[in-house]
């Protein structure tokens, strides 16, 4: 028996999330212990009257290719996924790991080296998503993987995610409108403002914001979701920031990363373990070295640290900035094989200065903000 | 650890089937369940230097589309796949079922258009393959439901099924090399035949095969592989023939089926079960009801009926004939949705006759093809 859960999901990502219409080309790409989940898309799609097409991924293919591959075969992007890419109306990812550090041992080099073939990829999706073509969600599908990483059972995590989703709530929906009525609001405000600056132990880093959009984000593109972000004006970060939790990129796991900005480059990284990725990550191209992201976590159904960017980073009271690739929808111009979020918790202890205003304390805005 | 068995076949398709070049864009298409024979694919042919991806689909997507798909839906290709079609350079698919039954009780003529609506995409595959421009390989991966069908445990079919392969050989690829200059010979010889009748219990059949080109099926196209055939002339099939083993298309099956031909088509059909299903696809169109193959089963590893079409049309000493698509290489001019083989065992009873003469008796040629040809099916 399948959990019912599973079917609230999909029905969620095909009908409010990516808002799946008949005649739509649906690429559904999923990794295949989402199997479960990747049938119940599959079904929801074809109800929704468009044409749902599945891409599996096989975790150890890419480890494969890692470890053997030349570097002709590094660098080689399939020209299917290109076409999926340029024909796609919907496109829903859905992540499933069976082991979350698989690629620990692989060489940062050559990760680096995939990562910029592939770039022209991102580039192209994020192009095709700010034009409006493509609408995408991204989601994750509990497993004893990503639960070892939350050291849960899975049953717990399978309650966490599917809370963080707010699929327990009568209306899962209608709880994801709320939420996104309230952060444009607070879109609409710092969409005014010049200048954030936060104010945290080991911390305190200044963003210039001005004229860039602030993006609410309500279960349309991460799912869950539940934040507010925007690109900090490429030049103008100043400051350090200790980022509280590990920071976890192509299943390398980062800790105490430590970045100090000038003029908005990274002028200095350090990290208690996993110095050398960081180190390798922030050199894979110009753009790697500067903030694509500053944004607001605010999804109050996650509380707990679990190890994967997309629940951390919408924890409610954190904030998190992302290395590399702007959203060009925010107004961001930074480019990059690189977008690498990096997730600060602020609710306690912490501070947050709107145009020199306190606006923010531990986690939460001040009453009144608006 | 992968089965090194499974890492065996794989390497005999990349090296001897496709014969994989650099920088060549290989798919390997299956379902979830065949994903360790897909990665073994994959790793032997990034070790040829080539571009491969792998496409594995989910177990149970098929049905939903065939049992709540609108017409649109269930007959949709997508400008990706047509794509697709036209850029790799060689396909493996891998057939490898979860359940292979699951799709029986769908409506049959909702699935005849889906499969009627994919062959755009198999047309156009075997095109590209027949030009050169691409090369193609099928097999399976043992599955429990593949076992089950053919009633046997995993660890035995798995024995089977490699066995069938010759992937134990010291060297798989010479051991197909060296079949493929038999069954070229064989073939080669069979060229010059003008009339086939094949006499077995209840079949007196007469085929026309003159002018028409014999293949060997030698381990290129499936692994494993083991035939020689050609596609009969299109009016001249004359008589009667009945089918010791049930005949399985797309996971249906249907037994003890007789058929009579006059002209090159089916007068008459029954099936002693499945006899709707065989009616509704002899109608699925006009090139239905005609021969487009005619074979010689020579695998003798494979020695008892599993089931399954890409073992059973090789049985060494059986004989199918395929209603529907014939293969434009030899000469065939039918065309149809359908290619469904039929296996009639002649091991026990059969007897063949080529323009006259006894060739075939009890599941084994009398003779073998002459030293000579031998030699320049090696050459060619």
């Amino acid at each position: 028996m399948v959990d019912p859960r599973v079917g609230r999901l999909a029905s969620v990502l095909v009908d409010y999330s990516t808002g799946v219409q008949p005649g739509d080309l649906v690429a559904l790409s999923v990794a295949l212990p989402a199997a479960p989940l990747a049938v119940e898309l599959y079904r929801r799609v074809l109800e929704a009257g468009a044409h749902p097409q599945v891409r599996t991924g096989v975790e150890e293919e890419v480890g494969i290719l890692l470890r053997e591959g030349s570097d002709g075969q590094l660098d080689w992007v399939n020209p299917a996924r290109v076409e999926d890419l340029e024909r796609a109306d919907v496109h829903i990812a859905v992540e499933a790991d069976v082991n979350t550090r698989a690629h620990t041992g692989a060489d940062p080099a050559r990760q680096a080296r995939r990562a910029r073939a592939r770039e022209p990829l991102l580039k192209r999706f994020l192009e095709r998503a700010s034009a409006g073509e493509l609408r995408w969600c991204v989601t994750l599908f509990p497993t004893h993987a990503s639960a070892q990483d939350a050291e849960m059972s899975l049953t717990d995590y399978q309650d966490f995610v599917y809370r963080a989703g707010l699929l327990d709530r009568d209306d899962p929906t209608a709880a994801w409108a709320e939420l996104g009525e309230r952060l444009r609001g607070l879109a609409g405000w710092l969409g005014q403002k010049r200048e954030v600056r936060i104010v945290a132990e080991g911390t305190d880093l200044t963003l210039g914001v001005e004229g860039r959009i602030w993006i609410p984000c309500a279960g349309h593109e991460n799912f869950p979701d539940g934040e507010l972000f925007t690109a900090p004006i490429e030049t103008r970060v100043e400051g350090t920031i200790r980022f509280t939790y590990p920071a976890t990129f192509h299943g390398r796991r980062v800790t105490g990363v430590e970045l100090t900005f000038d003029e908005g480059e990274v002028v200095g990284a350090r990290a208690a373990s996993g110095e050398e990725f960081l180190q390798e990550m922030i050199a894979m191209d110009e753009g790697a070295r500067r903030l694509g992201e500053f944004s607001f976590g605010c999804n109050d159904s996650v509380q707990e640290f679990t190890g994967h960017t997309l629940f951390d980073e919408k924890i409610g009271g954190t904030v998190h900035l992302a290395l590399g690739a702007a959203y060009p929808e925010s107004g961001g111009t930074n480019r990059s094989a690189l977008h690498w979020d990096l997730v600060c918790d602020l609710r306690s202890g912490s501070e947050v200065y709107v145009d020199g205003e306190l606006a923010y304390r531990d986690g939460r805005f001040l009453d009144g903000v608006l | 650890m992968t089965d090194p068995q499974v890492e065996r076949l794989a390497a005999l398709i990349v090296e001897y089937s496709l014969e994989l070049q650099e920088g060549q864009i290989v798919r390997i298409d299956g379902l979830d369940v065949a994903e360790p024979l897909g990665l073994a694919l994959y790793r032997s042919a990034l070790e040829a230097g080539a571009h491969p991806y792998t496409n594995l689909g989910v177990t149970g997507l098929v049905e939903l589309l065939l049992e709540h798909g609108s017409k649109e839906q269930r007959e949709f290709i997508s400008p990706v796949q047509r794509q697709e079609v036209e850029t790799i350079d060689a396909l493996v698919t891998i057939w490898a079922e979860a359940n292979t039954r699951s799709l029986s009780r769908v409506e049959p003529s909702r699935h005849a258009g889906y499969i009627a609506a994919h062959r755009q995409l198999s047309n156009r595959r075997w095109e590209r393959i027949f030009e050169g421009a691409m090369r193609w390989c099928g097999t399976l991966f043992p599955t429990h439901a593949h076992a089950q069908e053919a009633e046997m445990s995993l660890e035995e079919y798995e024995r089977f099924v490699f066995g069938a392969c010759h992937v134990h050989e010291d060297d798989p690829a010479a051991h197909w090399r060296n079949v493929s200059s038999s069954l070229r010979a064989r073939a080669e010889e069979f060229g010059s035949v003008r009339e086939l009748r094949i006499v077995g219990p209840d079949t007196d059949l007469r085929l026309g095969v003159e002018g028409r080109s014999w293949l060997a099926a030698d381990g290129r196209y499936n692994m494993p592989d083991g035939e020689v055939f050609t596609s009969p002339l299109e009016t001249a099939t004359e008589g009667e023939i009945r089918y010791t083993f049930p005949a399985v298309y797309h996971g249906r099956e249907v037994e003890d089926i007789r058929l009579r031909f006059s002209e090159g088509r089916v007068v008459a059909a029954e099936a002693a079960s499945g006899d709707a299903y065989l009616q509704s696809l002899l109608d699925m169109d006009a090139g239905a009801r005609v021969l487009g193959e005619v074979a010689f089963g020579l695998n003798y590893e494979i020695d008892r009926f599993t089931r399954n079409i890409l073992f059973d049309e090789k049985i060494g000493g059986t004989m199918h004939l395929a209603l529907g698509s014939g293969f434009p290489q030899t000469g065939a001019q039918n065309t149809s949705g359908l290619h469904w083989d039929m296996i009639c065992d002649l091991r026990e009873e059969g007897e063949v006759y080529a323009d006259g003469e006894l060739v075939w008796k009890a599941g084994r040629f009398l003779a073998e093809p002459a030293a000579e040809v031998v030699e320049s099916g090696v050459r060619g």
